[in-house]
């Protein structure tokens, strides 16, 4: 899969996600899931589970995009998911 | 047509259903339609697990099998890494048997299941999921089948976030509220069950499942809560103020509403289903705080993990797990559902443990130390029972029990917080879980008449006899001899026979490099949500 359709991808499994949320916000790549889209901790991790799951169960170790310096990061950008996910199914 | 309806009532006990079905209330017959059904059906006591907490006890119901085969005994599970304690999340994946669901449906049976715990993410079922449990936020995603979602979000009045898992207000369970609060408490709690009703009203009237199961679980909340205004032991009308009569008012009220539930769901099953009520546990009330790993410290066999005086450590403090010193604990207990004892065996990853040699000893040592905790109030013992894993979950899955489950003499459950003293009297009685639940049963070929004491893996038996199904010869329930009327018996013979679908025995969060990975993301998550601290 090349990466503009990962990034589609990615972008469609979010916008699902967040299909039942009320929410009016449009998503864009600078769009931050914590400070726009209103999630809460266990919906990070809910994500990267839905994410896989769309990408046939792949394992993708998102503890590595979840995690800088030993603390959990506070906030992301649908980008730096779609670079993450991009840069690890090229790999 | 619907052959079996299965209604969950979590925590339901006759302890409070008694005197609002036979009158003996203050405000009279509350509960109507339901004392017709025991007046006209079977009722008896269900014996719940031997530990009675809501995952393990449905997952009996949903299995037909104890703990120590299905491997599910609390919310919570933990791995012992020796320097430190992984707390995780039990899920669908961590039971090891087949569930009623999945064996109805492989012989051709429709099924459809509503709120019941631990079934997220959801199976493969022939009809309809969805789980409890749950956050609003992702019901789309564990609902089976998805389009399922969309069908049940066309409702009149369907709002997710009514109806599901809300863990802030979930985590005030224990909290002491003053009368105006818990009022708003128990408000809050009221639309919960009207949605899970709404929707298994729906899906019966247009599937007409073979099999339709719902737990509505609004009981186990507001009697954790407001116990002290249902018991007949603690309500005083004459001695209640105001704000109390109005918080029982409105208890009573959502008791009224239950009522009407069951009669709608009753009514809509029809004359030829056989209808169901069973609860995972009773109520009582806990008038005790016992602080258990404060005793154990007492003991000598734990260490808390040092203050460092930050706000980090103030709420591992506070949380609901085992904060410890894990490289000088040799017994903990890691939550306070578990109401369990783990006793850490010595290994190269945990070299403080207690030598496998002196097991026996420690625990036999350990087990005469509970047993001596008293109350200081009173003189009395606090802990009525110590069971050994091997006594109360034997089976395949026994060594994820906890080592020793503690029975308190209140029925209570414990604190894990590090407070002192170790036993203390709460302000007011907090409702806790008791063994016996409820039975009810009404339908063709049910005989009238109040049985002997069932156990709970008994209901699954009697279901899968009720839907025509053999019952599996791994069950560990039966059909009780005077449930049915000697007619039906003659034309619908209970006949034991087959298996229930072989499982890997293991659970499926354990063992190879995926699963590994799949630890870490609970792990992440259960960071994430505060549940442990960095």
């Amino acid at each position: 899969m090349d990466a503009a359709k990962v990034r589609a991808l990615v972008q469609a499994t979010l916008e699902e996600f967040i299909e039942d949320w009320g929410l009016e916000a449009e998503i864009k790549p600078e769009t931050r899931i914590v400070e726009d889209l209103e999630f809460d901790s266990i919906d990070v991790i809910q994500l990267t589970v839905a994410i896989e799951s769309a990408l046939g169960g792949r394992k993708l170790g998102f503890q590595d995009l979840l995690m800088r310096d030993g603390r959990y990061i506070d906030d992301l950008s649908l980008r730096e998911v779609q670079d993450f996910v991009a840069a690890k199914i090229a790999a | 047509m619907t052959q079996t309806f299965l209604l969950g009532l979590d925590g339901a006990s006759y302890t409070v259903l008694r005197p609002l079905i036979d009158g003996s209330a203050d405000e009279g017959v509350v509960m109507p339609y339901l004392a017709g059904l025991v007046a006209d059906g079977y009722s008896a006591t269900l014996r719940s697990t031997a530990h009675p907490l809501t995952p393990p006890a449905w997952t009996s119901v949903c299995t037909g099998r104890t703990p120590g085969h299905h491997g599910i005994y609390d919310f919570v599970r933990f791995e012992d890494m020796g320097d430190d304690i992984y707390f995780t999340l039990y899920d669908s994946r961590d039971i090891r048997c087949e569930t009623l669901w999945q064996i109805a449906g492989r012989a051709g049976k429709t099924v459809a299941s509503l709120n019941f715990p631990m079934m997220a993410p959801p199976q493969e079922v022939n009809g309809a999921l969805v789980p409890g449990f749950v956050s609003w936020k992702h019901l789309r995603r564990n609902t089976w089948p998805r389009e399922l979602y969309d069908r049940i979000k066309t409702l009149d009045g369907f709002d997710p976030r009514e109806m599901s898992w809300d863990f802030e207000r979930e985590s005030q369970i224990g909290d002491v509220m003053p009368d105006d609060e818990l009022h708003d408490w128990v408000e809050k709690h009221l639309p919960r069950d009207h949605q899970w009703f709404n929707i298994g009203l729906h899906l019966l009237r247009e599937d007409n499942p073979d099999l339709m199961a719902l737990m509505l679980d609004g009981t186990d909340k507001i009697q954790h809560q407001a116990w002290h205004v249902l018991d007949p032991r603690y309500w005083n009308p004459s001695e209640a103020s105001h704000g109390r009569k109005k918080v029982r008012a409105l208890v009573l009220d959502y008791f009224r509403g239950l009522d009407g539930y069951i009669r709608e769901l009753h009514q809509a099953a029809g004359p030829d289903c056989q209808f169901v009520i069973v609860s995972d546990h009773g109520f009582t009330g806990a008038e005790k705080v016992v602080r258990i790993n404060k005793y154990l410290e007492s003991l000598g066999v734990l260490a808390w993990r040092a203050h460092d005086g930050s706000e980090a450590a103030r709420r591992r403090d506070l949380a609901n797990f085992a904060n410890l010193d894990w490289t000088r604990t040799r017994a903990y207990c890691p939550t306070p559902s578990s109401n369990g004892v783990v006793i850490r065996v010595k290994s190269d990853k945990n070299p403080g443990g207690v030598d496998p040699a002196e097991y026996e000893s420690f625990r036999a040592g350990l087990i005469a130390e509970l047993l001596a905790l008293r109350d200081p109030e009173t003189g009395e013992a606090v802990i009525r029972e110590v069971l050994k894993r091997e006594d109360a979950f034997p089976g395949p899955a026994m060594g994820q029990a906890p080592d020793l489950t503690l029975v308190l003499s209140d029925h209570g459950f414990v604190s894990v917080r590090n407070l002192a003293p170790a036993v203390v009297t709460r302000p007011v009685p907090m409702g806790t879980h008791h063994p016996d639940g409820i039975f009810i049963m009404t339908g063709p070929g049910v005989r009238r008449a109040q049985g002997a004491v069932l156990s709970i893996v008994d209901t699954t038996a009697i279901v899968a006899h009720g839907l025509g199904l053999d019952i599996p010869a791994d069950f560990e329930g039966r059909v009780p001899d005077d449930l049915f009327d000697g007619a039906w018996l003659t034309e619908h013979p209970v006949r034991i026979g087959g298996q229930t679908a072989a499982q890997d025995g293991t659970p499926a969060h354990d063992g190879d490099e995926a699963d590994e990975d799949q630890r870490e993301e609970v792990l992440a998550q259960l960071r994430l949500l505060g549940y442990l601290e960095d």
